[in-house]
C-alpha cells in the first residue's frame, strides 16, 4: 500500500430511494461529510434502485447512504442485492432515519453495514463511514 | 498478460466496471495509471472533446443535460465530466453537477463522472486531461466537460478540450459584461441560455457586437440562443459544434498532425457498424478505399445467399471512406447497387471504391464489390455532399 491512499479522499453517494421526498436530512448529511473532507455525490429524492446501481459504478464510490424517513429502508436489502450482481459487493450501504429496532437486525443481516438514528452524533457519523470507506477500498480490484 | 493489458482490452471493449476502475485510477495518480495511459494512447482520437464554461447560475448542468440528450438522439456514445471546487479548508466536495442530468443516469449510451478539482486552483481538476483520454479510449463519440467560469479556468479549459463553448444568460447582474474579452477569445461557440427569459436576445447582440470588433479568423464563433428547459437552440448547438469539429479536424490535417493518407485508418476503428460486420481496411487514401469482409452464418437471408444488406453495407463502407478520404467531412446523400451475381457463406468479399468526379459541393464514387473468385457480385454508385468548410479546403491548395 503507497502513502498515497489515506490522502485519497472517501467517495460516498448520499441518495434517497422510495417515495419519501424530504431530503433536509441527506443535505446535512452531505454537508459533514464534506466537511470531513469526503468527496460526496448528492442526488435528489426518488432515485430507482437501478439508477443508484448505475451512480454507484459509474462514479466508483466507497460508501452509498441512504435516507430513510418513512418505510422506504424497507427496500435497501433490494439495492444491497442489485449492487452484488453488478460486481460492487464491495461498496458499503448505509442508512439514516427513523428505522424501528426491530428491523435494524433485519437490515444489518440483509448486508447495510450501519443504521444511524436521528440522534447519532455529526462524530459518529463521519467516523462509520470513513472507516467504511476503507474497508470498501481494500477489497475493490484496482483496475 | 499484465493486469493494465486486459484492463485494455476490456475497457476498449466496453466494459464500464473496467472503465469506472480505470477513471479513478488515474484520478488518484496510483501507480497503474502512466502504464494504463500509456497503452489507452492508441485507441484515443475518436472523441469530440467539448468543454462548457460559464458563471454559476447562467444554466450548464440543464444545458449538459439537454445536449445529452440531442446527441444521444444523433446516435453518439457520451461521455461526461462534471468538475466541482473542492473546499480550500477540508479538501471536501460535494459533487451536485448531475442532478441535473438524472435522466441518463440509466442509459448505458452515457457514462457520467463527478470531479472534484482537488488543490487545482483553477477550477479545473488536475487529472481532467487523462479522464479525457480513458474516456476517448472507451469509445466515446463526445466528451464533455463542465468546469464552473472563474476567470483562468476558461483558458484552462480552452487547452484541454477541442470545441469551448462559453455559456452566459440574461439576468444575472453584469449580464455580458461578465463576459470578459479574454474569455471571448476562447470561445469557440457562444450560447445565450434561458431565451425564454426577457433580455436574451438583447444579451445575445452585445455578444455579437463585442465578436465583430475582432480580427476576422477562419472560424467565427456563432452565438447560440439556447433555452435548455424548452430545447430550444439545442440542434444549433449540437450542429455548430459538429462544424467546428470537422473544421479543427481539417486545420490538423492542414498543419501536419494528421496525414491525409491516414484518414480511412483513422476512420474505420471510429464506424462501430462496420466493426461489428466484421470489416477489415485493405487501402485508402487520396478518394479511394478498398475494404474487405467474410460471408458468415448471419449474414445469410431466406434464400440461402448473402444479404444483399450486407453487401450493400460493405460497399457503402467503402464509399464512405474514399469519400472522406480528403480530411473533410462528407455525407453520403444518394446510393445505387446492382447486383450481378450471388454470395454465398465464407465467401470473402473486396470492395473498392475510387472517385469519379469531385467538385465544390458534391463528388461521386463508384463501387465494385468482387467475391473470392474474383466475380463481380455488385456495383454500386454514391454521391455525398461535401459539409467540411469550402474556405479552408480552398486555402490548402
Ligand atoms: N428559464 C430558464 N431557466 C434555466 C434554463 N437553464 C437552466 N435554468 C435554471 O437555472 C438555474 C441554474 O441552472 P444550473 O444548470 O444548475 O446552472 P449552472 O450553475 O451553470 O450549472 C436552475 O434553476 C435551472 O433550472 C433555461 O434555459 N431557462
Amino acid at each position: 500500500m503507497s502513502v498515497k491512499d489515506n490522502a485519497v479522499p472517501a467517495k460516498v453517494l448520499v441518495t434517497k430511494i422510495g417515495l419519501d421526498g424530504h431530503d433536509r436530512g441527506s443535505r446535512v448529511v452531505a454537508a459533514y461529510l464534506r466537511d470531513a473532507g469526503m468527496e460526496v455525490i448528492y442526488t435528489g429524492p426518488w432515485q430507482r434502485i437501478p439508477a443508484v446501481v448505475a451512480l454507484t459504478q459509474e462514479e466508483d464510490v466507497d460508501v452509498v447512504g441512504i435516507s430513510s424517513l418513512a418505510t422506504d429502508h424497507l427496500i435497501v436489502p433490494k439495492l444491497v442485492r442489485a449492487l452484488e450482481e453488478a460486481g460492487l459487493a464491495h461498496v458499503r450501504v448505509v442508512v439514516g432515519g427513523i428505522v424501528p429496532d426491530d428491523e435494524v437486525a433485519t437490515l444489518q443481516e440483509r448486508g447495510v453495514s450501519k443504521v444511524f438514528h436521528p440522534g447519532s452524533s455529526r462524530e459518529e457519523i463521519v467516523a462509520t463511514v470513513q472507516r467504511l470507506a476503507q474497508e470498501a477500498r481494500r477489497e475493490r480490484p484496482e483496475i | 498478460m499484465s493486469d493494465v493489458s486486459t484492463a485494455v482490452d476490456r475497457l476498449v471493449g466496453g466494459d464500464k466496471a473496467t472503465l469506472a476502475r480505470a477513471l479513478t485510477a488515474v484520478e488518484n495518480a496510483r501507480p497503474q495509471a502512466r502504464e494504463l495511459l500509456a497503452a489507452l494512447q492508441q485507441h484515443t482520437g475518436g472523441a469530440h472533446v467539448v468543454g462548457v464554461t460559464g458563471a454559476p447560475g447562467v444554466g450548464k448542468s440543464t444545458l449538459c443535460n439537454a445536449l445529452i440528450r440531442e446527441w444521444r438522439a444523433r446516435g453518439r456514445r457520451v461521455g461526461v465530466i462534471a468538475v466541482d471546487p473542492s473546499s480550500p479548508l477540508t479538501g471536501g466536495a460535494v459533487l451536485g453537477d448531475r442532478v441535473r442530468m438524472h435522466e441518463h443516469d440509466e442509459d448505458d449510451g452515457v457514462f457520467i463522472r463527478s470531479l472534484a478539482a482537488r488543490s487545482n486552483a483553477g477550477g479545473l481538476a488536475a487529472s481532467t486531461t487523462d479522464v479525457i483520454t480513458v474516456l476517448d479510449a472507451a469509445g466515446m463519440d463526445c466528451v464533455l466537460v463542465e468546469t464552473v467560469g472563474t476567470g483562468q479556468s476558461e483558458v484552462d479549459i480552452a487547452r484541454t478540450v477541442r470545441s469551448t463553448v462559453v455559456v452566459s444568460a440574461p439576468g444575472l447582474g453584469d449580464d455580458v459584461q461578465a463576459i470578459k474579452a479574454g474569455i471571448l477569445e476562447v470561445a469557440d461557440v457562444l450560447v445565450v441560455n434561458k431565451a425564454d427569459l426577457p433580455h436574451a436576445e438583447q444579451c445575445a447582440r452585445q455578444l455579437r457586437a463585442m465578436l465583430s470588433l475582432r480580427e476576422v479568423r477562419a472560424w467565427q464563433p456563432p452565438v447560440i440562443m439556447t433555452s435548455a428547459q424548452t430545447d430550444q437552440g439545442l440542434q444549433d448547438l449540437a450542429d455548430a459544434l459538429q462544424r467546428h469539429n470537422d473544421e479543427s479536424n481539417v486545420e490538423d490535417a492542414a498543419h501536419g498532425s494528421i496525414a491525409f493518407a491516414d484518414w480511412p485508418q483513422r476512420l474505420l476503428p471510429r464506424d462501430r457498424f462496420a466493426q461489428h460486420l466484421g470489416i477489415e481496411l485493405l487501402a485508402g487514401g487520396g478518394g479511394h478505399a478498398s475494404v474487405r469482409m467474410r460471408v458468415q452464418a448471419e449474414h445469410i437471408s431466406f434464400n440461402g445467399t448473402c444479404h444483399g444488406g450486407v453487401t450493400f453495407s460493405l460497399a457503402d463502407t467503402a464509399f464512405g471512406l474514399a469519400s472522406n478520404s480528403h480530411g473533410v467531412v462528407a455525407a453520403a446523400i444518394d446510393a445505387h447497387i446492382t447486383y450481378p451475381r450471388a454470395v454465398r457463406i465464407n465467401d470473402t468479399l473486396t470492395a473498392s471504391a475510387v472517385e469519379e468526379s469531385r467538385g465544390r459541393r458534391f463528388a461521386t464514387y463508384r463501387v465494385i464489390v468482387t467475391r473470392t473468385d474474383g466475380a463481380t457480385v455488385a456495383t454500386f454508385t454514391g454521391t455525398v455532399a461535401i459539409i467540411g468548410d469550402k474556405q479552408n479546403r480552398d486555402s490548402q491548395k
